[in-house]
């Protein structure tokens, strides 16, 4: 039999091989001791040196090419028998590393300021003990305003007091920093409050203030509807209505609309030409707008948390689900 | 504040909106309104007047306004002319004397004889009942309307019972009672302001009228007041009494003295047409100094630039003359305009384009993105390694609470906080929230307690202010453990100052002084300072068993609490690769027995001296300390790394270097290599 008519035999049987047995059969026939192929080479030393060194040649690419096709052949059979026994519970649960878990209001306040460092603004922080100046005066808050009660600020017998919001910060930034500005402050605030489910003695906000040659009432529009966008994902419904703040004129309420309807979201306006005066600016110069929000109410709005209380009470079947 | 939807109709000419239209139509761009009620063939308006608005919004009158302004219907006012009896003076009926003419910047009074006091008709009380008020008697009851009509409260007292026909407005003195209407008995002092007769108070100046005086089924005269008084003065004074009235509140916010004559005219006249009384001749009016209106001017520009959008000539005028206004000047891009004097919140150019723009409406303003040079945002450090901080204990399984920047006075004892050292609260909420915090610690551990019957292991942390007298505010990093964890918190604070980009940590047993051994809260000889560069960032240790027992908690409490700012100075993100050695590292363990008190890093230290260069790394991988070794002693287990550079370490040049090292260690005989 020629080389090459053994190759085309072989190379059917091994096609044909439907098991591990039948491939073995195959092997043996061919390679094995007595195997056909075996028995050529054997035979070799018979040959004249010059038809040795060619026949030799071919029959041991031969041996090769029958050994990577059976060792193919056998990789197409699927499993070793033995590995029949072996499985996996794949609904069984998977074991999963322990992490830790940081608190909704500084996954809300992170995702806001990414929001509004991506439009320009710069992030900045400022003391929760403050003075009166800062906390109202500054504000064009008048002395006899009823917010400046007792029971509506947490005062301090160091003569401070805790500030009932983050406004302060917009006056410390502007002394130091000159227009045009673009900042946001999220922080803690605090108001003398009976707490319940909506009401928290210290809570969060996030103030924000944009100051220019030329900033207007379009562009807080703007850039209020791009942070509500973004913050739920998907186009919000929102609408500027006339409110009243003593640091801005004209002041605004913004509601976005909800399922059951309209639901106050912060209350924003125009920075009032007093409050510039008072952070050391000439109000014919500059203008801009203000903005504050309280960032509980934006967690629980994205969680659904009904009672702001959760938020304070260190629980960790609450703090665990974040 | 209810409104009636009917009566608010009264004042405007065509076509109001319907009620749920209106309520609409107000909330952008006047008030919110709450909820429309329908009752007995009208509806109830509850309007939510911004506290700037109510010295002309406190009233149906005000609101009408509002509507035809928004609506753009004609605004009706109401009658108030009255036919005077000529024969009757009011002067010659009362005098009045106004003592503090800043309390009182005005005081006028009207006289009305023969009257005849009885049941008011049908429709007056149906509108009283409406707005929440209840019915009395004819003249009271029409006080009440022209109140609720104007925003000026009014009141009327018995002619013939005043003391001396004298009316006085002055504050109370010393040791002064009155009883009011409804039989209340007060305690009057030197701040209150009162109305007085000859003899004594018979009405709180704008918050509530005396009994004495009362109107009543016989009253024949009637004297009319309509004053106007300092908001601060009634406010305080309503507070120190308690006393919280319909008038009181519209005098709190402050009101137009030029209202008081509208008012008492309006009222005469009802009287006149309901309780056929005949006005005297004249107005008593006490006005020293008459409040006259002001005038603004406005650049369209500066509006245009502020909100945002064009708003056309004819529209802002007839806007602004819609509000009341008048227009005196209006040409080239400029208005004066005349603000009227019950708009005692309109001083600025900015109130006007407040005005303009919401009745305009701000639904008509664009959105339109700022065009602004760019300059991009600044990063805040502090905060950027807050979070990368916050994120690496969430990676090593802590989890974040937020607490309460206060403790009580049970906390402030159970850690011996001294009292010069906390700062107190002025007005606390409550008992638990007396002081601001100090520490982190102990609300933290208030949240393990509360938590560990849910959670076997818990590891939590906070990052947030505490305080200390007499002024000062630091951001601290605070975190707790169960169990005897010392050695994972410390791992956990080096991985945690690693990643920050801090290399030179540094652990030093903290030396409790004596005067602290009373009240340390962390365990004597368990706590550590940490270091970095020699400055103390913070602690590690083992809360102290007093503590524990204080706060009822069972397992032992390990915890870290590190000065935030500081160490967000000593951060960095300066991180550079080194290179992969190219010849094999082989690794051989030694143990070590040594004395319990030995500490390890003396004998790291020394292992590393021995080792010299060869020495790539030394970990401890156990510490033990048991019954099976010998007394006083504890066995400590190092893999040492040795690994050149240049060159694989053959055998036996590996073999010298541990020779060395034992050597070393053995040269104090108290220390034995275990072989």
């Amino acid at each position: 039999m020629t080389l090459n008519n053994l190759k085309i035999e072989a190379e059917k049987a091994i096609d044909k091989a439907s098991d591990l047995k039948a491939l073995n059969d195959v092997f043996k026939q061919y390679l094995g001791k007595k195997g056909e192929l075996t028995q050529i080479l054997r035979s070799l030393e018979k040959l004249p040196k010059a038809k040795r060194v060619k026949v030799g040649k071919q029959a041991n690419e031969l041996k090769k090419f029958f050994e990577e096709k059976i060792k193919e052949k056998k990789s197409s059979f699927a499993e070793a028998p033995e590995d029949k026994e072996e499985w996996i519970d794949v609904t069984a649960p998977g074991r999963r590393p322990v992490l830790g878990h940081l608190h909704p209001l500084t996954l809300v306040k992170r995702k806001a300021e990414e929001i509004f460092e991506n439009m320009g603004f710069s992030v900045v922080e400022g003391p929760e003990m403050e003075t009166e100046w800062y906390n109202f005066d500054a504000l064009n808050i008048p002395k006899d305003h009823p917010a400046r009660d007792l029971w509506d600020t947490l005062y301090l017998k160091n003569g401070l007091l805790l500030r009932a919001h983050t406004s302060p910060v917009q006056i410390r930034y502007v002394e130091k920093n000159n227009p045009p500005l673009r900042i946001i402050v999220p922080g803690r605030v605090f108001r003398y409050e009976a707490t319940d489910a909506s009401h928290e003695v210290n809570f969060y906000q996030i103030e924000g203030l944009m100051v220019g040659r030329d900033i207007s009432a379009a562009n807080f529009k703007a850039i209020i509807q791009e942070f509500f966008r973004r913050f739920f994902g998907k186009p919000v419904d929102i609408r500027v209505r006339p409110s009243y703040f003593p640091f801005v004129e004209p002041g605004f309420e913004v509601d976005m609309k909800g399922e059951k309807g309209w639901l106050e979201m912060m209350g924003a306006g125009m920075v009032h030409p007093n409050v510039l005066k008072n952070a050391g600016l000439i109000p014919k110069n500059w203008q801009g707008f203000a903005f504050g929000m309280g960032m509980d109410r934006l967690a629980m709005m994205k969680y659904k948390i009904n009672d702001i209380r959760l938020f304070y009470s260190g629980d960790l079947r609450f703090l665990k689900q974040f | 504040m209810i409104f009636s939807y009917n009566w608010l109709k009264d004042y405007i000419k065509g076509r109001v909106p319907e009620p749920k239209k209106l309520a609409e139509t107000l909330t952008m761009h006047s008030f919110e309104v709450g909820e429309v009620k329908k009752t007995r063939g009208d509806f109830v308006l509850d309007i939510d007047v911004l506290p700037n608005r109510a010295m002309d919004c406190f009233s149906h009158l005000g609101i009408a306004r509002e509507i035809s302004a928004i609506a753009d219907l004609k605004f009706r006012e109401p009658f108030s002319e009255i036919r005077e009896d000529k024969k009757l003076k009011t002067k010659d009926f009362i005098s009045v004397e106004v003592r503090d003419k800043n309390a009182c910047p005005r005081y006028t009074a009207r006289v009305l004889t023969d009257v005849k006091v009885g049941i008011s008709p049908k429709w007056l009380q149906e509108r009283l009942r409406i707005c929440g008020l209840r019915p009395i008697n004819n003249i009271v009851d029409i006080a009440n309307y022209v109140m609720l009509e104007t925003g000026q409260p009014l009141h009327a007292f018995d002619g013939e019972k005043l003391e001396g026909r004298k009316i006085i407005v002055r504050f109370a003195k010393n040791r002064e009672r009155i009883v009011t209407l409804d039989e209340q008995k007060f305690d009057l002092e030197p701040s209150i302001l009162v109305i007085a007769d000859a003899k004594r108070p018979v009405a709180i100046a704008g918050i509530k009228g005396g009994k004495m005086p009362e109107i009543d089924k016989k009253t024949k005269v009637i004297v009319l007041e309509s004053a106007n008084f300092d908001p601060l003065v009634i406010r305080q004074g309503s507070k120190k009494l308690n006393l919280k009235t319909d008038a009181s509140l519209r005098f709190e916010h402050g009101l137009d003295p030029n209202l008081t004559e509208f008012a008492i005219d309006r009222t005469a006249q009802l009287i006149q047409k309901i309780a056929k009384g005949q006005p005297a001749q004249g107005l008593v009016d006490i006005y020293p100094k008459k409040v006259y209106p002001k005038k603004i001017k406005l650049s369209l520009d500066y509006l245009e630039s502020l909100l945002g959008i064009k708003i056309p000539h004819q529209t802002i005028k007839n806007i602004l003359q819609r509000l009341g206004f008048r227009m005196i000047d209006f040409r080239n891009r400029s208005l004066v305009v005349e603000v009227p004097t019950r708009r005692l919140d309109i001083s600025l150019p900015e109130d006007i384009i407040e005005e303009v723009g919401r009745i305009y409406g701000y639904e008509k303003i664009p959105a339109v993105f700022p065009t602004a040079v760019l300059i991009p945002p600044k990063r805040n450090d502090e905060m950027f390694w807050e979070n990368i901080t916050k994120n690496i204990l969430k990676e090593v399984g802590f989890t974040e609470a937020y607490n309460y920047s206060f403790i009580g006075e049970k906390e402030a004892q159970i850690f011996k906080y001294q009292n010069r050292d906390l700062i107190e609260l002025e007005n606390p909420v409550s008992v638990e929230q007396k002081y601001l915090r100090p520490s982190l610690l102990p609300n933290l551990l208030k949240n393990l307690e509360k938590n560990f019957r849910n959670f076997p292991e818990i590891k939590i942390f906070e990052l947030g202010k505490v305080f200390k007298a007499p002024e000062s505010e630091k951001k601290v990093l605070t975190g707790i453990m169960i169990g005897e964890v010392f050695y994972q918190a410390k791992g956990i604070i080096d991985l945690l100052l690693n990643k920050l980009g801090i290399s030179n940590i540094w652990y030093d047993e903290y030396r409790t002084k004596a005067e602290e051994k009373e009240i340390s809260w962390w365990h004597p000889k368990k706590s550590a300072e940490i270091k970095i560069n020699h400055e103390r960032i913070g602690f590690l240790g083992e809360i102290s068993p007093r503590i524990l027992n204080g706060l009822q908690i069972k397992p032992k409490v390990i915890y870290f609490d590190i000065f935030f700012e500081k160490l967000a100075k000593l951060t960095s993100e300066e991180h550079e690769y080194r290179p992969i050695s190219k010849f094999p590292a082989a690794v051989r363990d030694m143990a070590v027995l040594v004395p319990r008190l030995v500490r390890v890093e003396e004998v790291l230290n020394k292992i590393e001296m021995a080792g010299g260069k060869l020495i790539r790394d030394v970990d401890l991988f156990d510490m033990y300390e048991g019954e099976e070794l010998p007394e006083g002693k504890k066995n400590l287990a190092f893999h040492i790394i040795y690994q050149a550079e240049d060159r694989t370490l053959k055998s036996k040049e590996v073999d010298e270097t541990h020779q060395k090292i034992i050597k070393t260690l053995e040269k104090d005989p108290t220390w034995q290599v275990r072989r």
